[in-house]
């Protein structure tokens, strides 16, 4: 019993070793807790007059209606985000047809886990780089691990 | 008189020992003793640390060595080839310190200098034939590649090469075109079948009550409901092309991590130097 | 008779371990410089050289308690925890054990694993070797409750150590500032939107009213006109989920306000409060 207690300790001391693999410092450690849910981008700025006017649609969509209507999105990001994303890093036509994917995707309620890895806020990380048929973009995550965003 | 004088004298003696002890821990051999400590308790930042400070007084190939190793096992594979770097051709350690400088090399992925590596290291040599199956260059012809590997290790590598050479992709085209024909279809090639199932049920709803719509004279409706199946329909077809990529990337990723996973259980090929025995 | 000779080496062997012990000493004066001087990571090599070397163990509390503090003040409360238990195997006294089992408290505090905080302090208000500090484990567990937002029961806890407690009165004061998340849930299952006045998010709260009564009357009306299908999917589709929304926003406004009335005390005990903290 005494060599399982001394031999797990070992283990436990030899992970957590680890955290000392880079010289590390003082750190400012604050008692106060973050705000739980994520704030939006309320800015309707764009780089081009189409891209200024789809931000405001997005805008005027989030503040009248997904902001009522409570978190019904399992992905991250959302899908009115994803739009705006899709259509900024290709083009108006490619982004459509983009979130009419990803619009269908949501539809389906079975098996999520599955197929997305998990984001910070517990939803489906789902982002548009791998949806824009430019292979090199994509940056494969298996299903179920968890990504910092 | 004189016993005051001996007293005198033995406590100056027990003065200097105790000096002695003072800078002992710092001395060498203690420093030495500690450092193996350190590195035994996969303190590796520490241990090099340590064995630096007993470089400035010797110069001790297994000094480098060790630096070598307790930078390599943190991670710091730069600093880590310095170190092997070090150790001189005369040195019996030159070998083992080449093949740990090679390993370094492979996993900082600076696979053109394991290319360089001699190939009477066969370790060296199985880890060039490895950064060839990571995507380095062409692959060799299958004898050729197989060749550094031992009897017991050929089945296995043989199935990476395999694998590498022939990768289970799915083709976009072939995607394509089964979404066109029955939406949903493009998606259970690609194995997402609810996703499939869904695309055809969107696809066919919208379709089927902009149909009705039109049948009852509702044109507004019609064309509303008509708008959103053909809105589905496209994505169905886009969500099947970029489903297929993200097959092929899942193909590639495991491939790599299947890969990753012997290396590190096989140590990259190269003896693994425990000296906390 | 002993002789004068004899008497002296007997003298000299007892004094010569003493002069030996001296690089002890002077290693865990180093350490400790180096942790005054904020260089963690040095004072943690160096502890490690002193219990490396001190085989009698002399130094194994200190040098334990100390390294569990380098880790502290560098936020790696997972290590500090284990060489903060490390040190309670090697205490010698029970105000030593004691000590250490409130720094275990006070990691667990600041990490936000309160449970087991609250178990620890559990643990110490048992044990009959504690009880002239029953004070102390109401203060800390006190600070436990501050840190998992529960702020009664904190003030409580501060109470019993003095009704007038500097800290009961903030904790109080922090407690009728907040709203109740219950109360705003409550409120919004039976009038939409009211839930979202109640926490001053006025808006929200007369987008909620509009869009609930908007669908609930389209809802209502496709009923009444027997067109079931068109009912069932206004409901379900919109009426359903504005106010689910509406619920949803009570209570994220409600503890979102809370964190703000928390996080402004909070920092108050760590910048300006002079008394003992985590």
């Amino acid at each position: 019993m005494i060599k399982i207690t001394v031999i797990i300790l070992f283990s436990v001391i030899c992970i957590n070793a680890q955290t000392d693999w880079v010289k590390w410092g003082k750190v400012d450690y604050s008692y106060q807790v973050k705000q739980q849910s994520p704030q939006r981008q309320y800015s309707i700025s764009g780089d081009n007059a189409g891209e200024t006017a789809l931000r405001t649609l997005a805008v005027g969509y989030w503040f009248f209606i997904s902001d009522v209507d409570g978190d019904n999105c399992p992905f991250s990001p959302t899908c009115s985000s994803f739009f705006l994303q899709s259509v900024k890093e290709t083009n108006i036509v490619q982004g459509t047809l983009m979130f009419a994917d990803r619009f269908t995707r949501d539809m389906d309620f079975i098996d999520r886990f599955s197929h997305y890895p998990l984001s910070k806020n517990r939803h489906f990380y789902d982002p548009p780089s791998l949806y824009t048929l430019n292979a090199s973009k994509i940056k494969y995550i298996p299903s179920g691990e968890s990504v910092e965003k | 008189m004189k016993n005051i004088l001996l007293l005198f004298f033995l406590l100056l003696i027990c003065q200097n020992i105790s000096h002695a002890q003072v800078s002992d821990i710092y001395s060498p051999g203690n420093r030495n003793l500690f450092a193996d400590f350190l590195y035994c308790q996969k303190d590796y930042l520490r241990a090099a640390d340590e064995y630096k400070e007993i470089l400035q007084q010797s110069d001790l190939d297994t000094l480098f060595l060790k630096i070598g190793l307790s930078y390599l096992k943190s991670g710091n594979y730069d600093s880590s080839s310095v170190y092997f770097g070090k150790i001189k051709i005369n040195s019996l350690l030159y070998d083992n310190s080449r093949q740990e400088y090679y390993k370094s090399q492979f996993l900082s992925n600076h696979f053109e200098e394991v290319e360089k590596g001699p190939y009477f290291y066969k370790p060296v040599d199985k880890l060039y034939k490895f950064s060839l199956l990571l995507g380095y260059k062409q692959l060799l012809p299958k004898e050729k590649f197989l060749r550094p590997f031992e009897v017991d290790e050929k089945p296995i590598v043989s199935d990476f090469y395999d694998r590498k050479l022939n990768p289970p992709y799915k083709n976009e085209l072939t995607a394509a075109v089964l979404a066109a024909i029955i939406p949903g279809t493009g998606k259970i090639y690609t194995k997402n079948y609810t996703d499939g199932i869904f695309a055809f049920l969107s696809t066919g709803i919208m379709s089927y009550i902009s149909y009705t719509d039109f049948k009852s004279h509702h044109q507004f409706r019609g064309w509303l409901f008509a708008g959103l199946g053909t809105f589905f329909y496209g994505g169905n077809i886009y969500g099947s092309i970029a489903s297929v990529q993200i097959y092929n990337a899942g193909v590639n990723f495991n491939l790599n991590l299947d890969l990753k996973s012997y290396l590190e259980n096989k140590n990259y090929f190269v003896p693994d130097y425990d000296f906390c025995k | 008779m002993i002789s004068v000779n004899k008497i002296l080496l007997i003298f000299v062997l007892i004094i010569a371990p003493a002069f030996g012990q001296d690089y002890l000493d002077t290693q865990f004066i180093k350490g400790k410089v180096l942790f005054f001087n904020g260089e963690y990571f040095n004072a943690i090599t160096e502890m490690k050289r002193l219990i490396f070397f001190d085989k009698e163990k002399k130094y194994a509390y200190e040098a334990n308690q100390l390294i569990g503090e380098c880790y502290k003040a560098g936020a790696k409360f997972n290590d500090a925890v284990i060489y903060f238990s490390k040190a309670e195997q090697s205490a010698r006294s029970v105000e030593e054990i004691y000590d250490t089992r409130i720094s275990i408290v006070k990691i667990n505090i600041l990490r936000r694993t309160n449970l087991r905080a609250s178990t620890l302090l559990d643990a110490l208000e048992k044990d009959q070797r504690f009880n002239n500090k029953k004070n102390d484990i109401c203060y800390w567990r006190g600070w436990n409750y501050i840190f998992s937002n529960e702020w009664d029961s904190a003030s409580q806890q501060f109470s019993k150590i003095s009704p007038e407690h500097q800290l009961k009165r903030l904790c109080d004061s922090i407690d009728n500032k907040q709203y109740s998340v219950t109360e705003a849930k409550l409120l919004s299952y039976f009038i939409p939107g009211a839930g979202q006045f109640y926490t001053g998010n006025y808006f929200s709260g007369l987008l909620s009213l509009g869009w609930n009564i908007l669908w609930g009357y389209t809802t209502i009306t496709a009923f009444n006109a027997n067109r079931i299908f068109d009912g069932i999917v206004v409901g379900e589709l919109l009426w359903f989920r504005f106010y689910n929304g509406n619920n949803q926003n009570a209570k994220k406004f409600a503890i979102e306000k809370n964190i703000e009335i928390s996080n402004e005390a909070l920092f108050y005990l760590q910048h300006q409060y002079n008394g003992e903290k985590p």
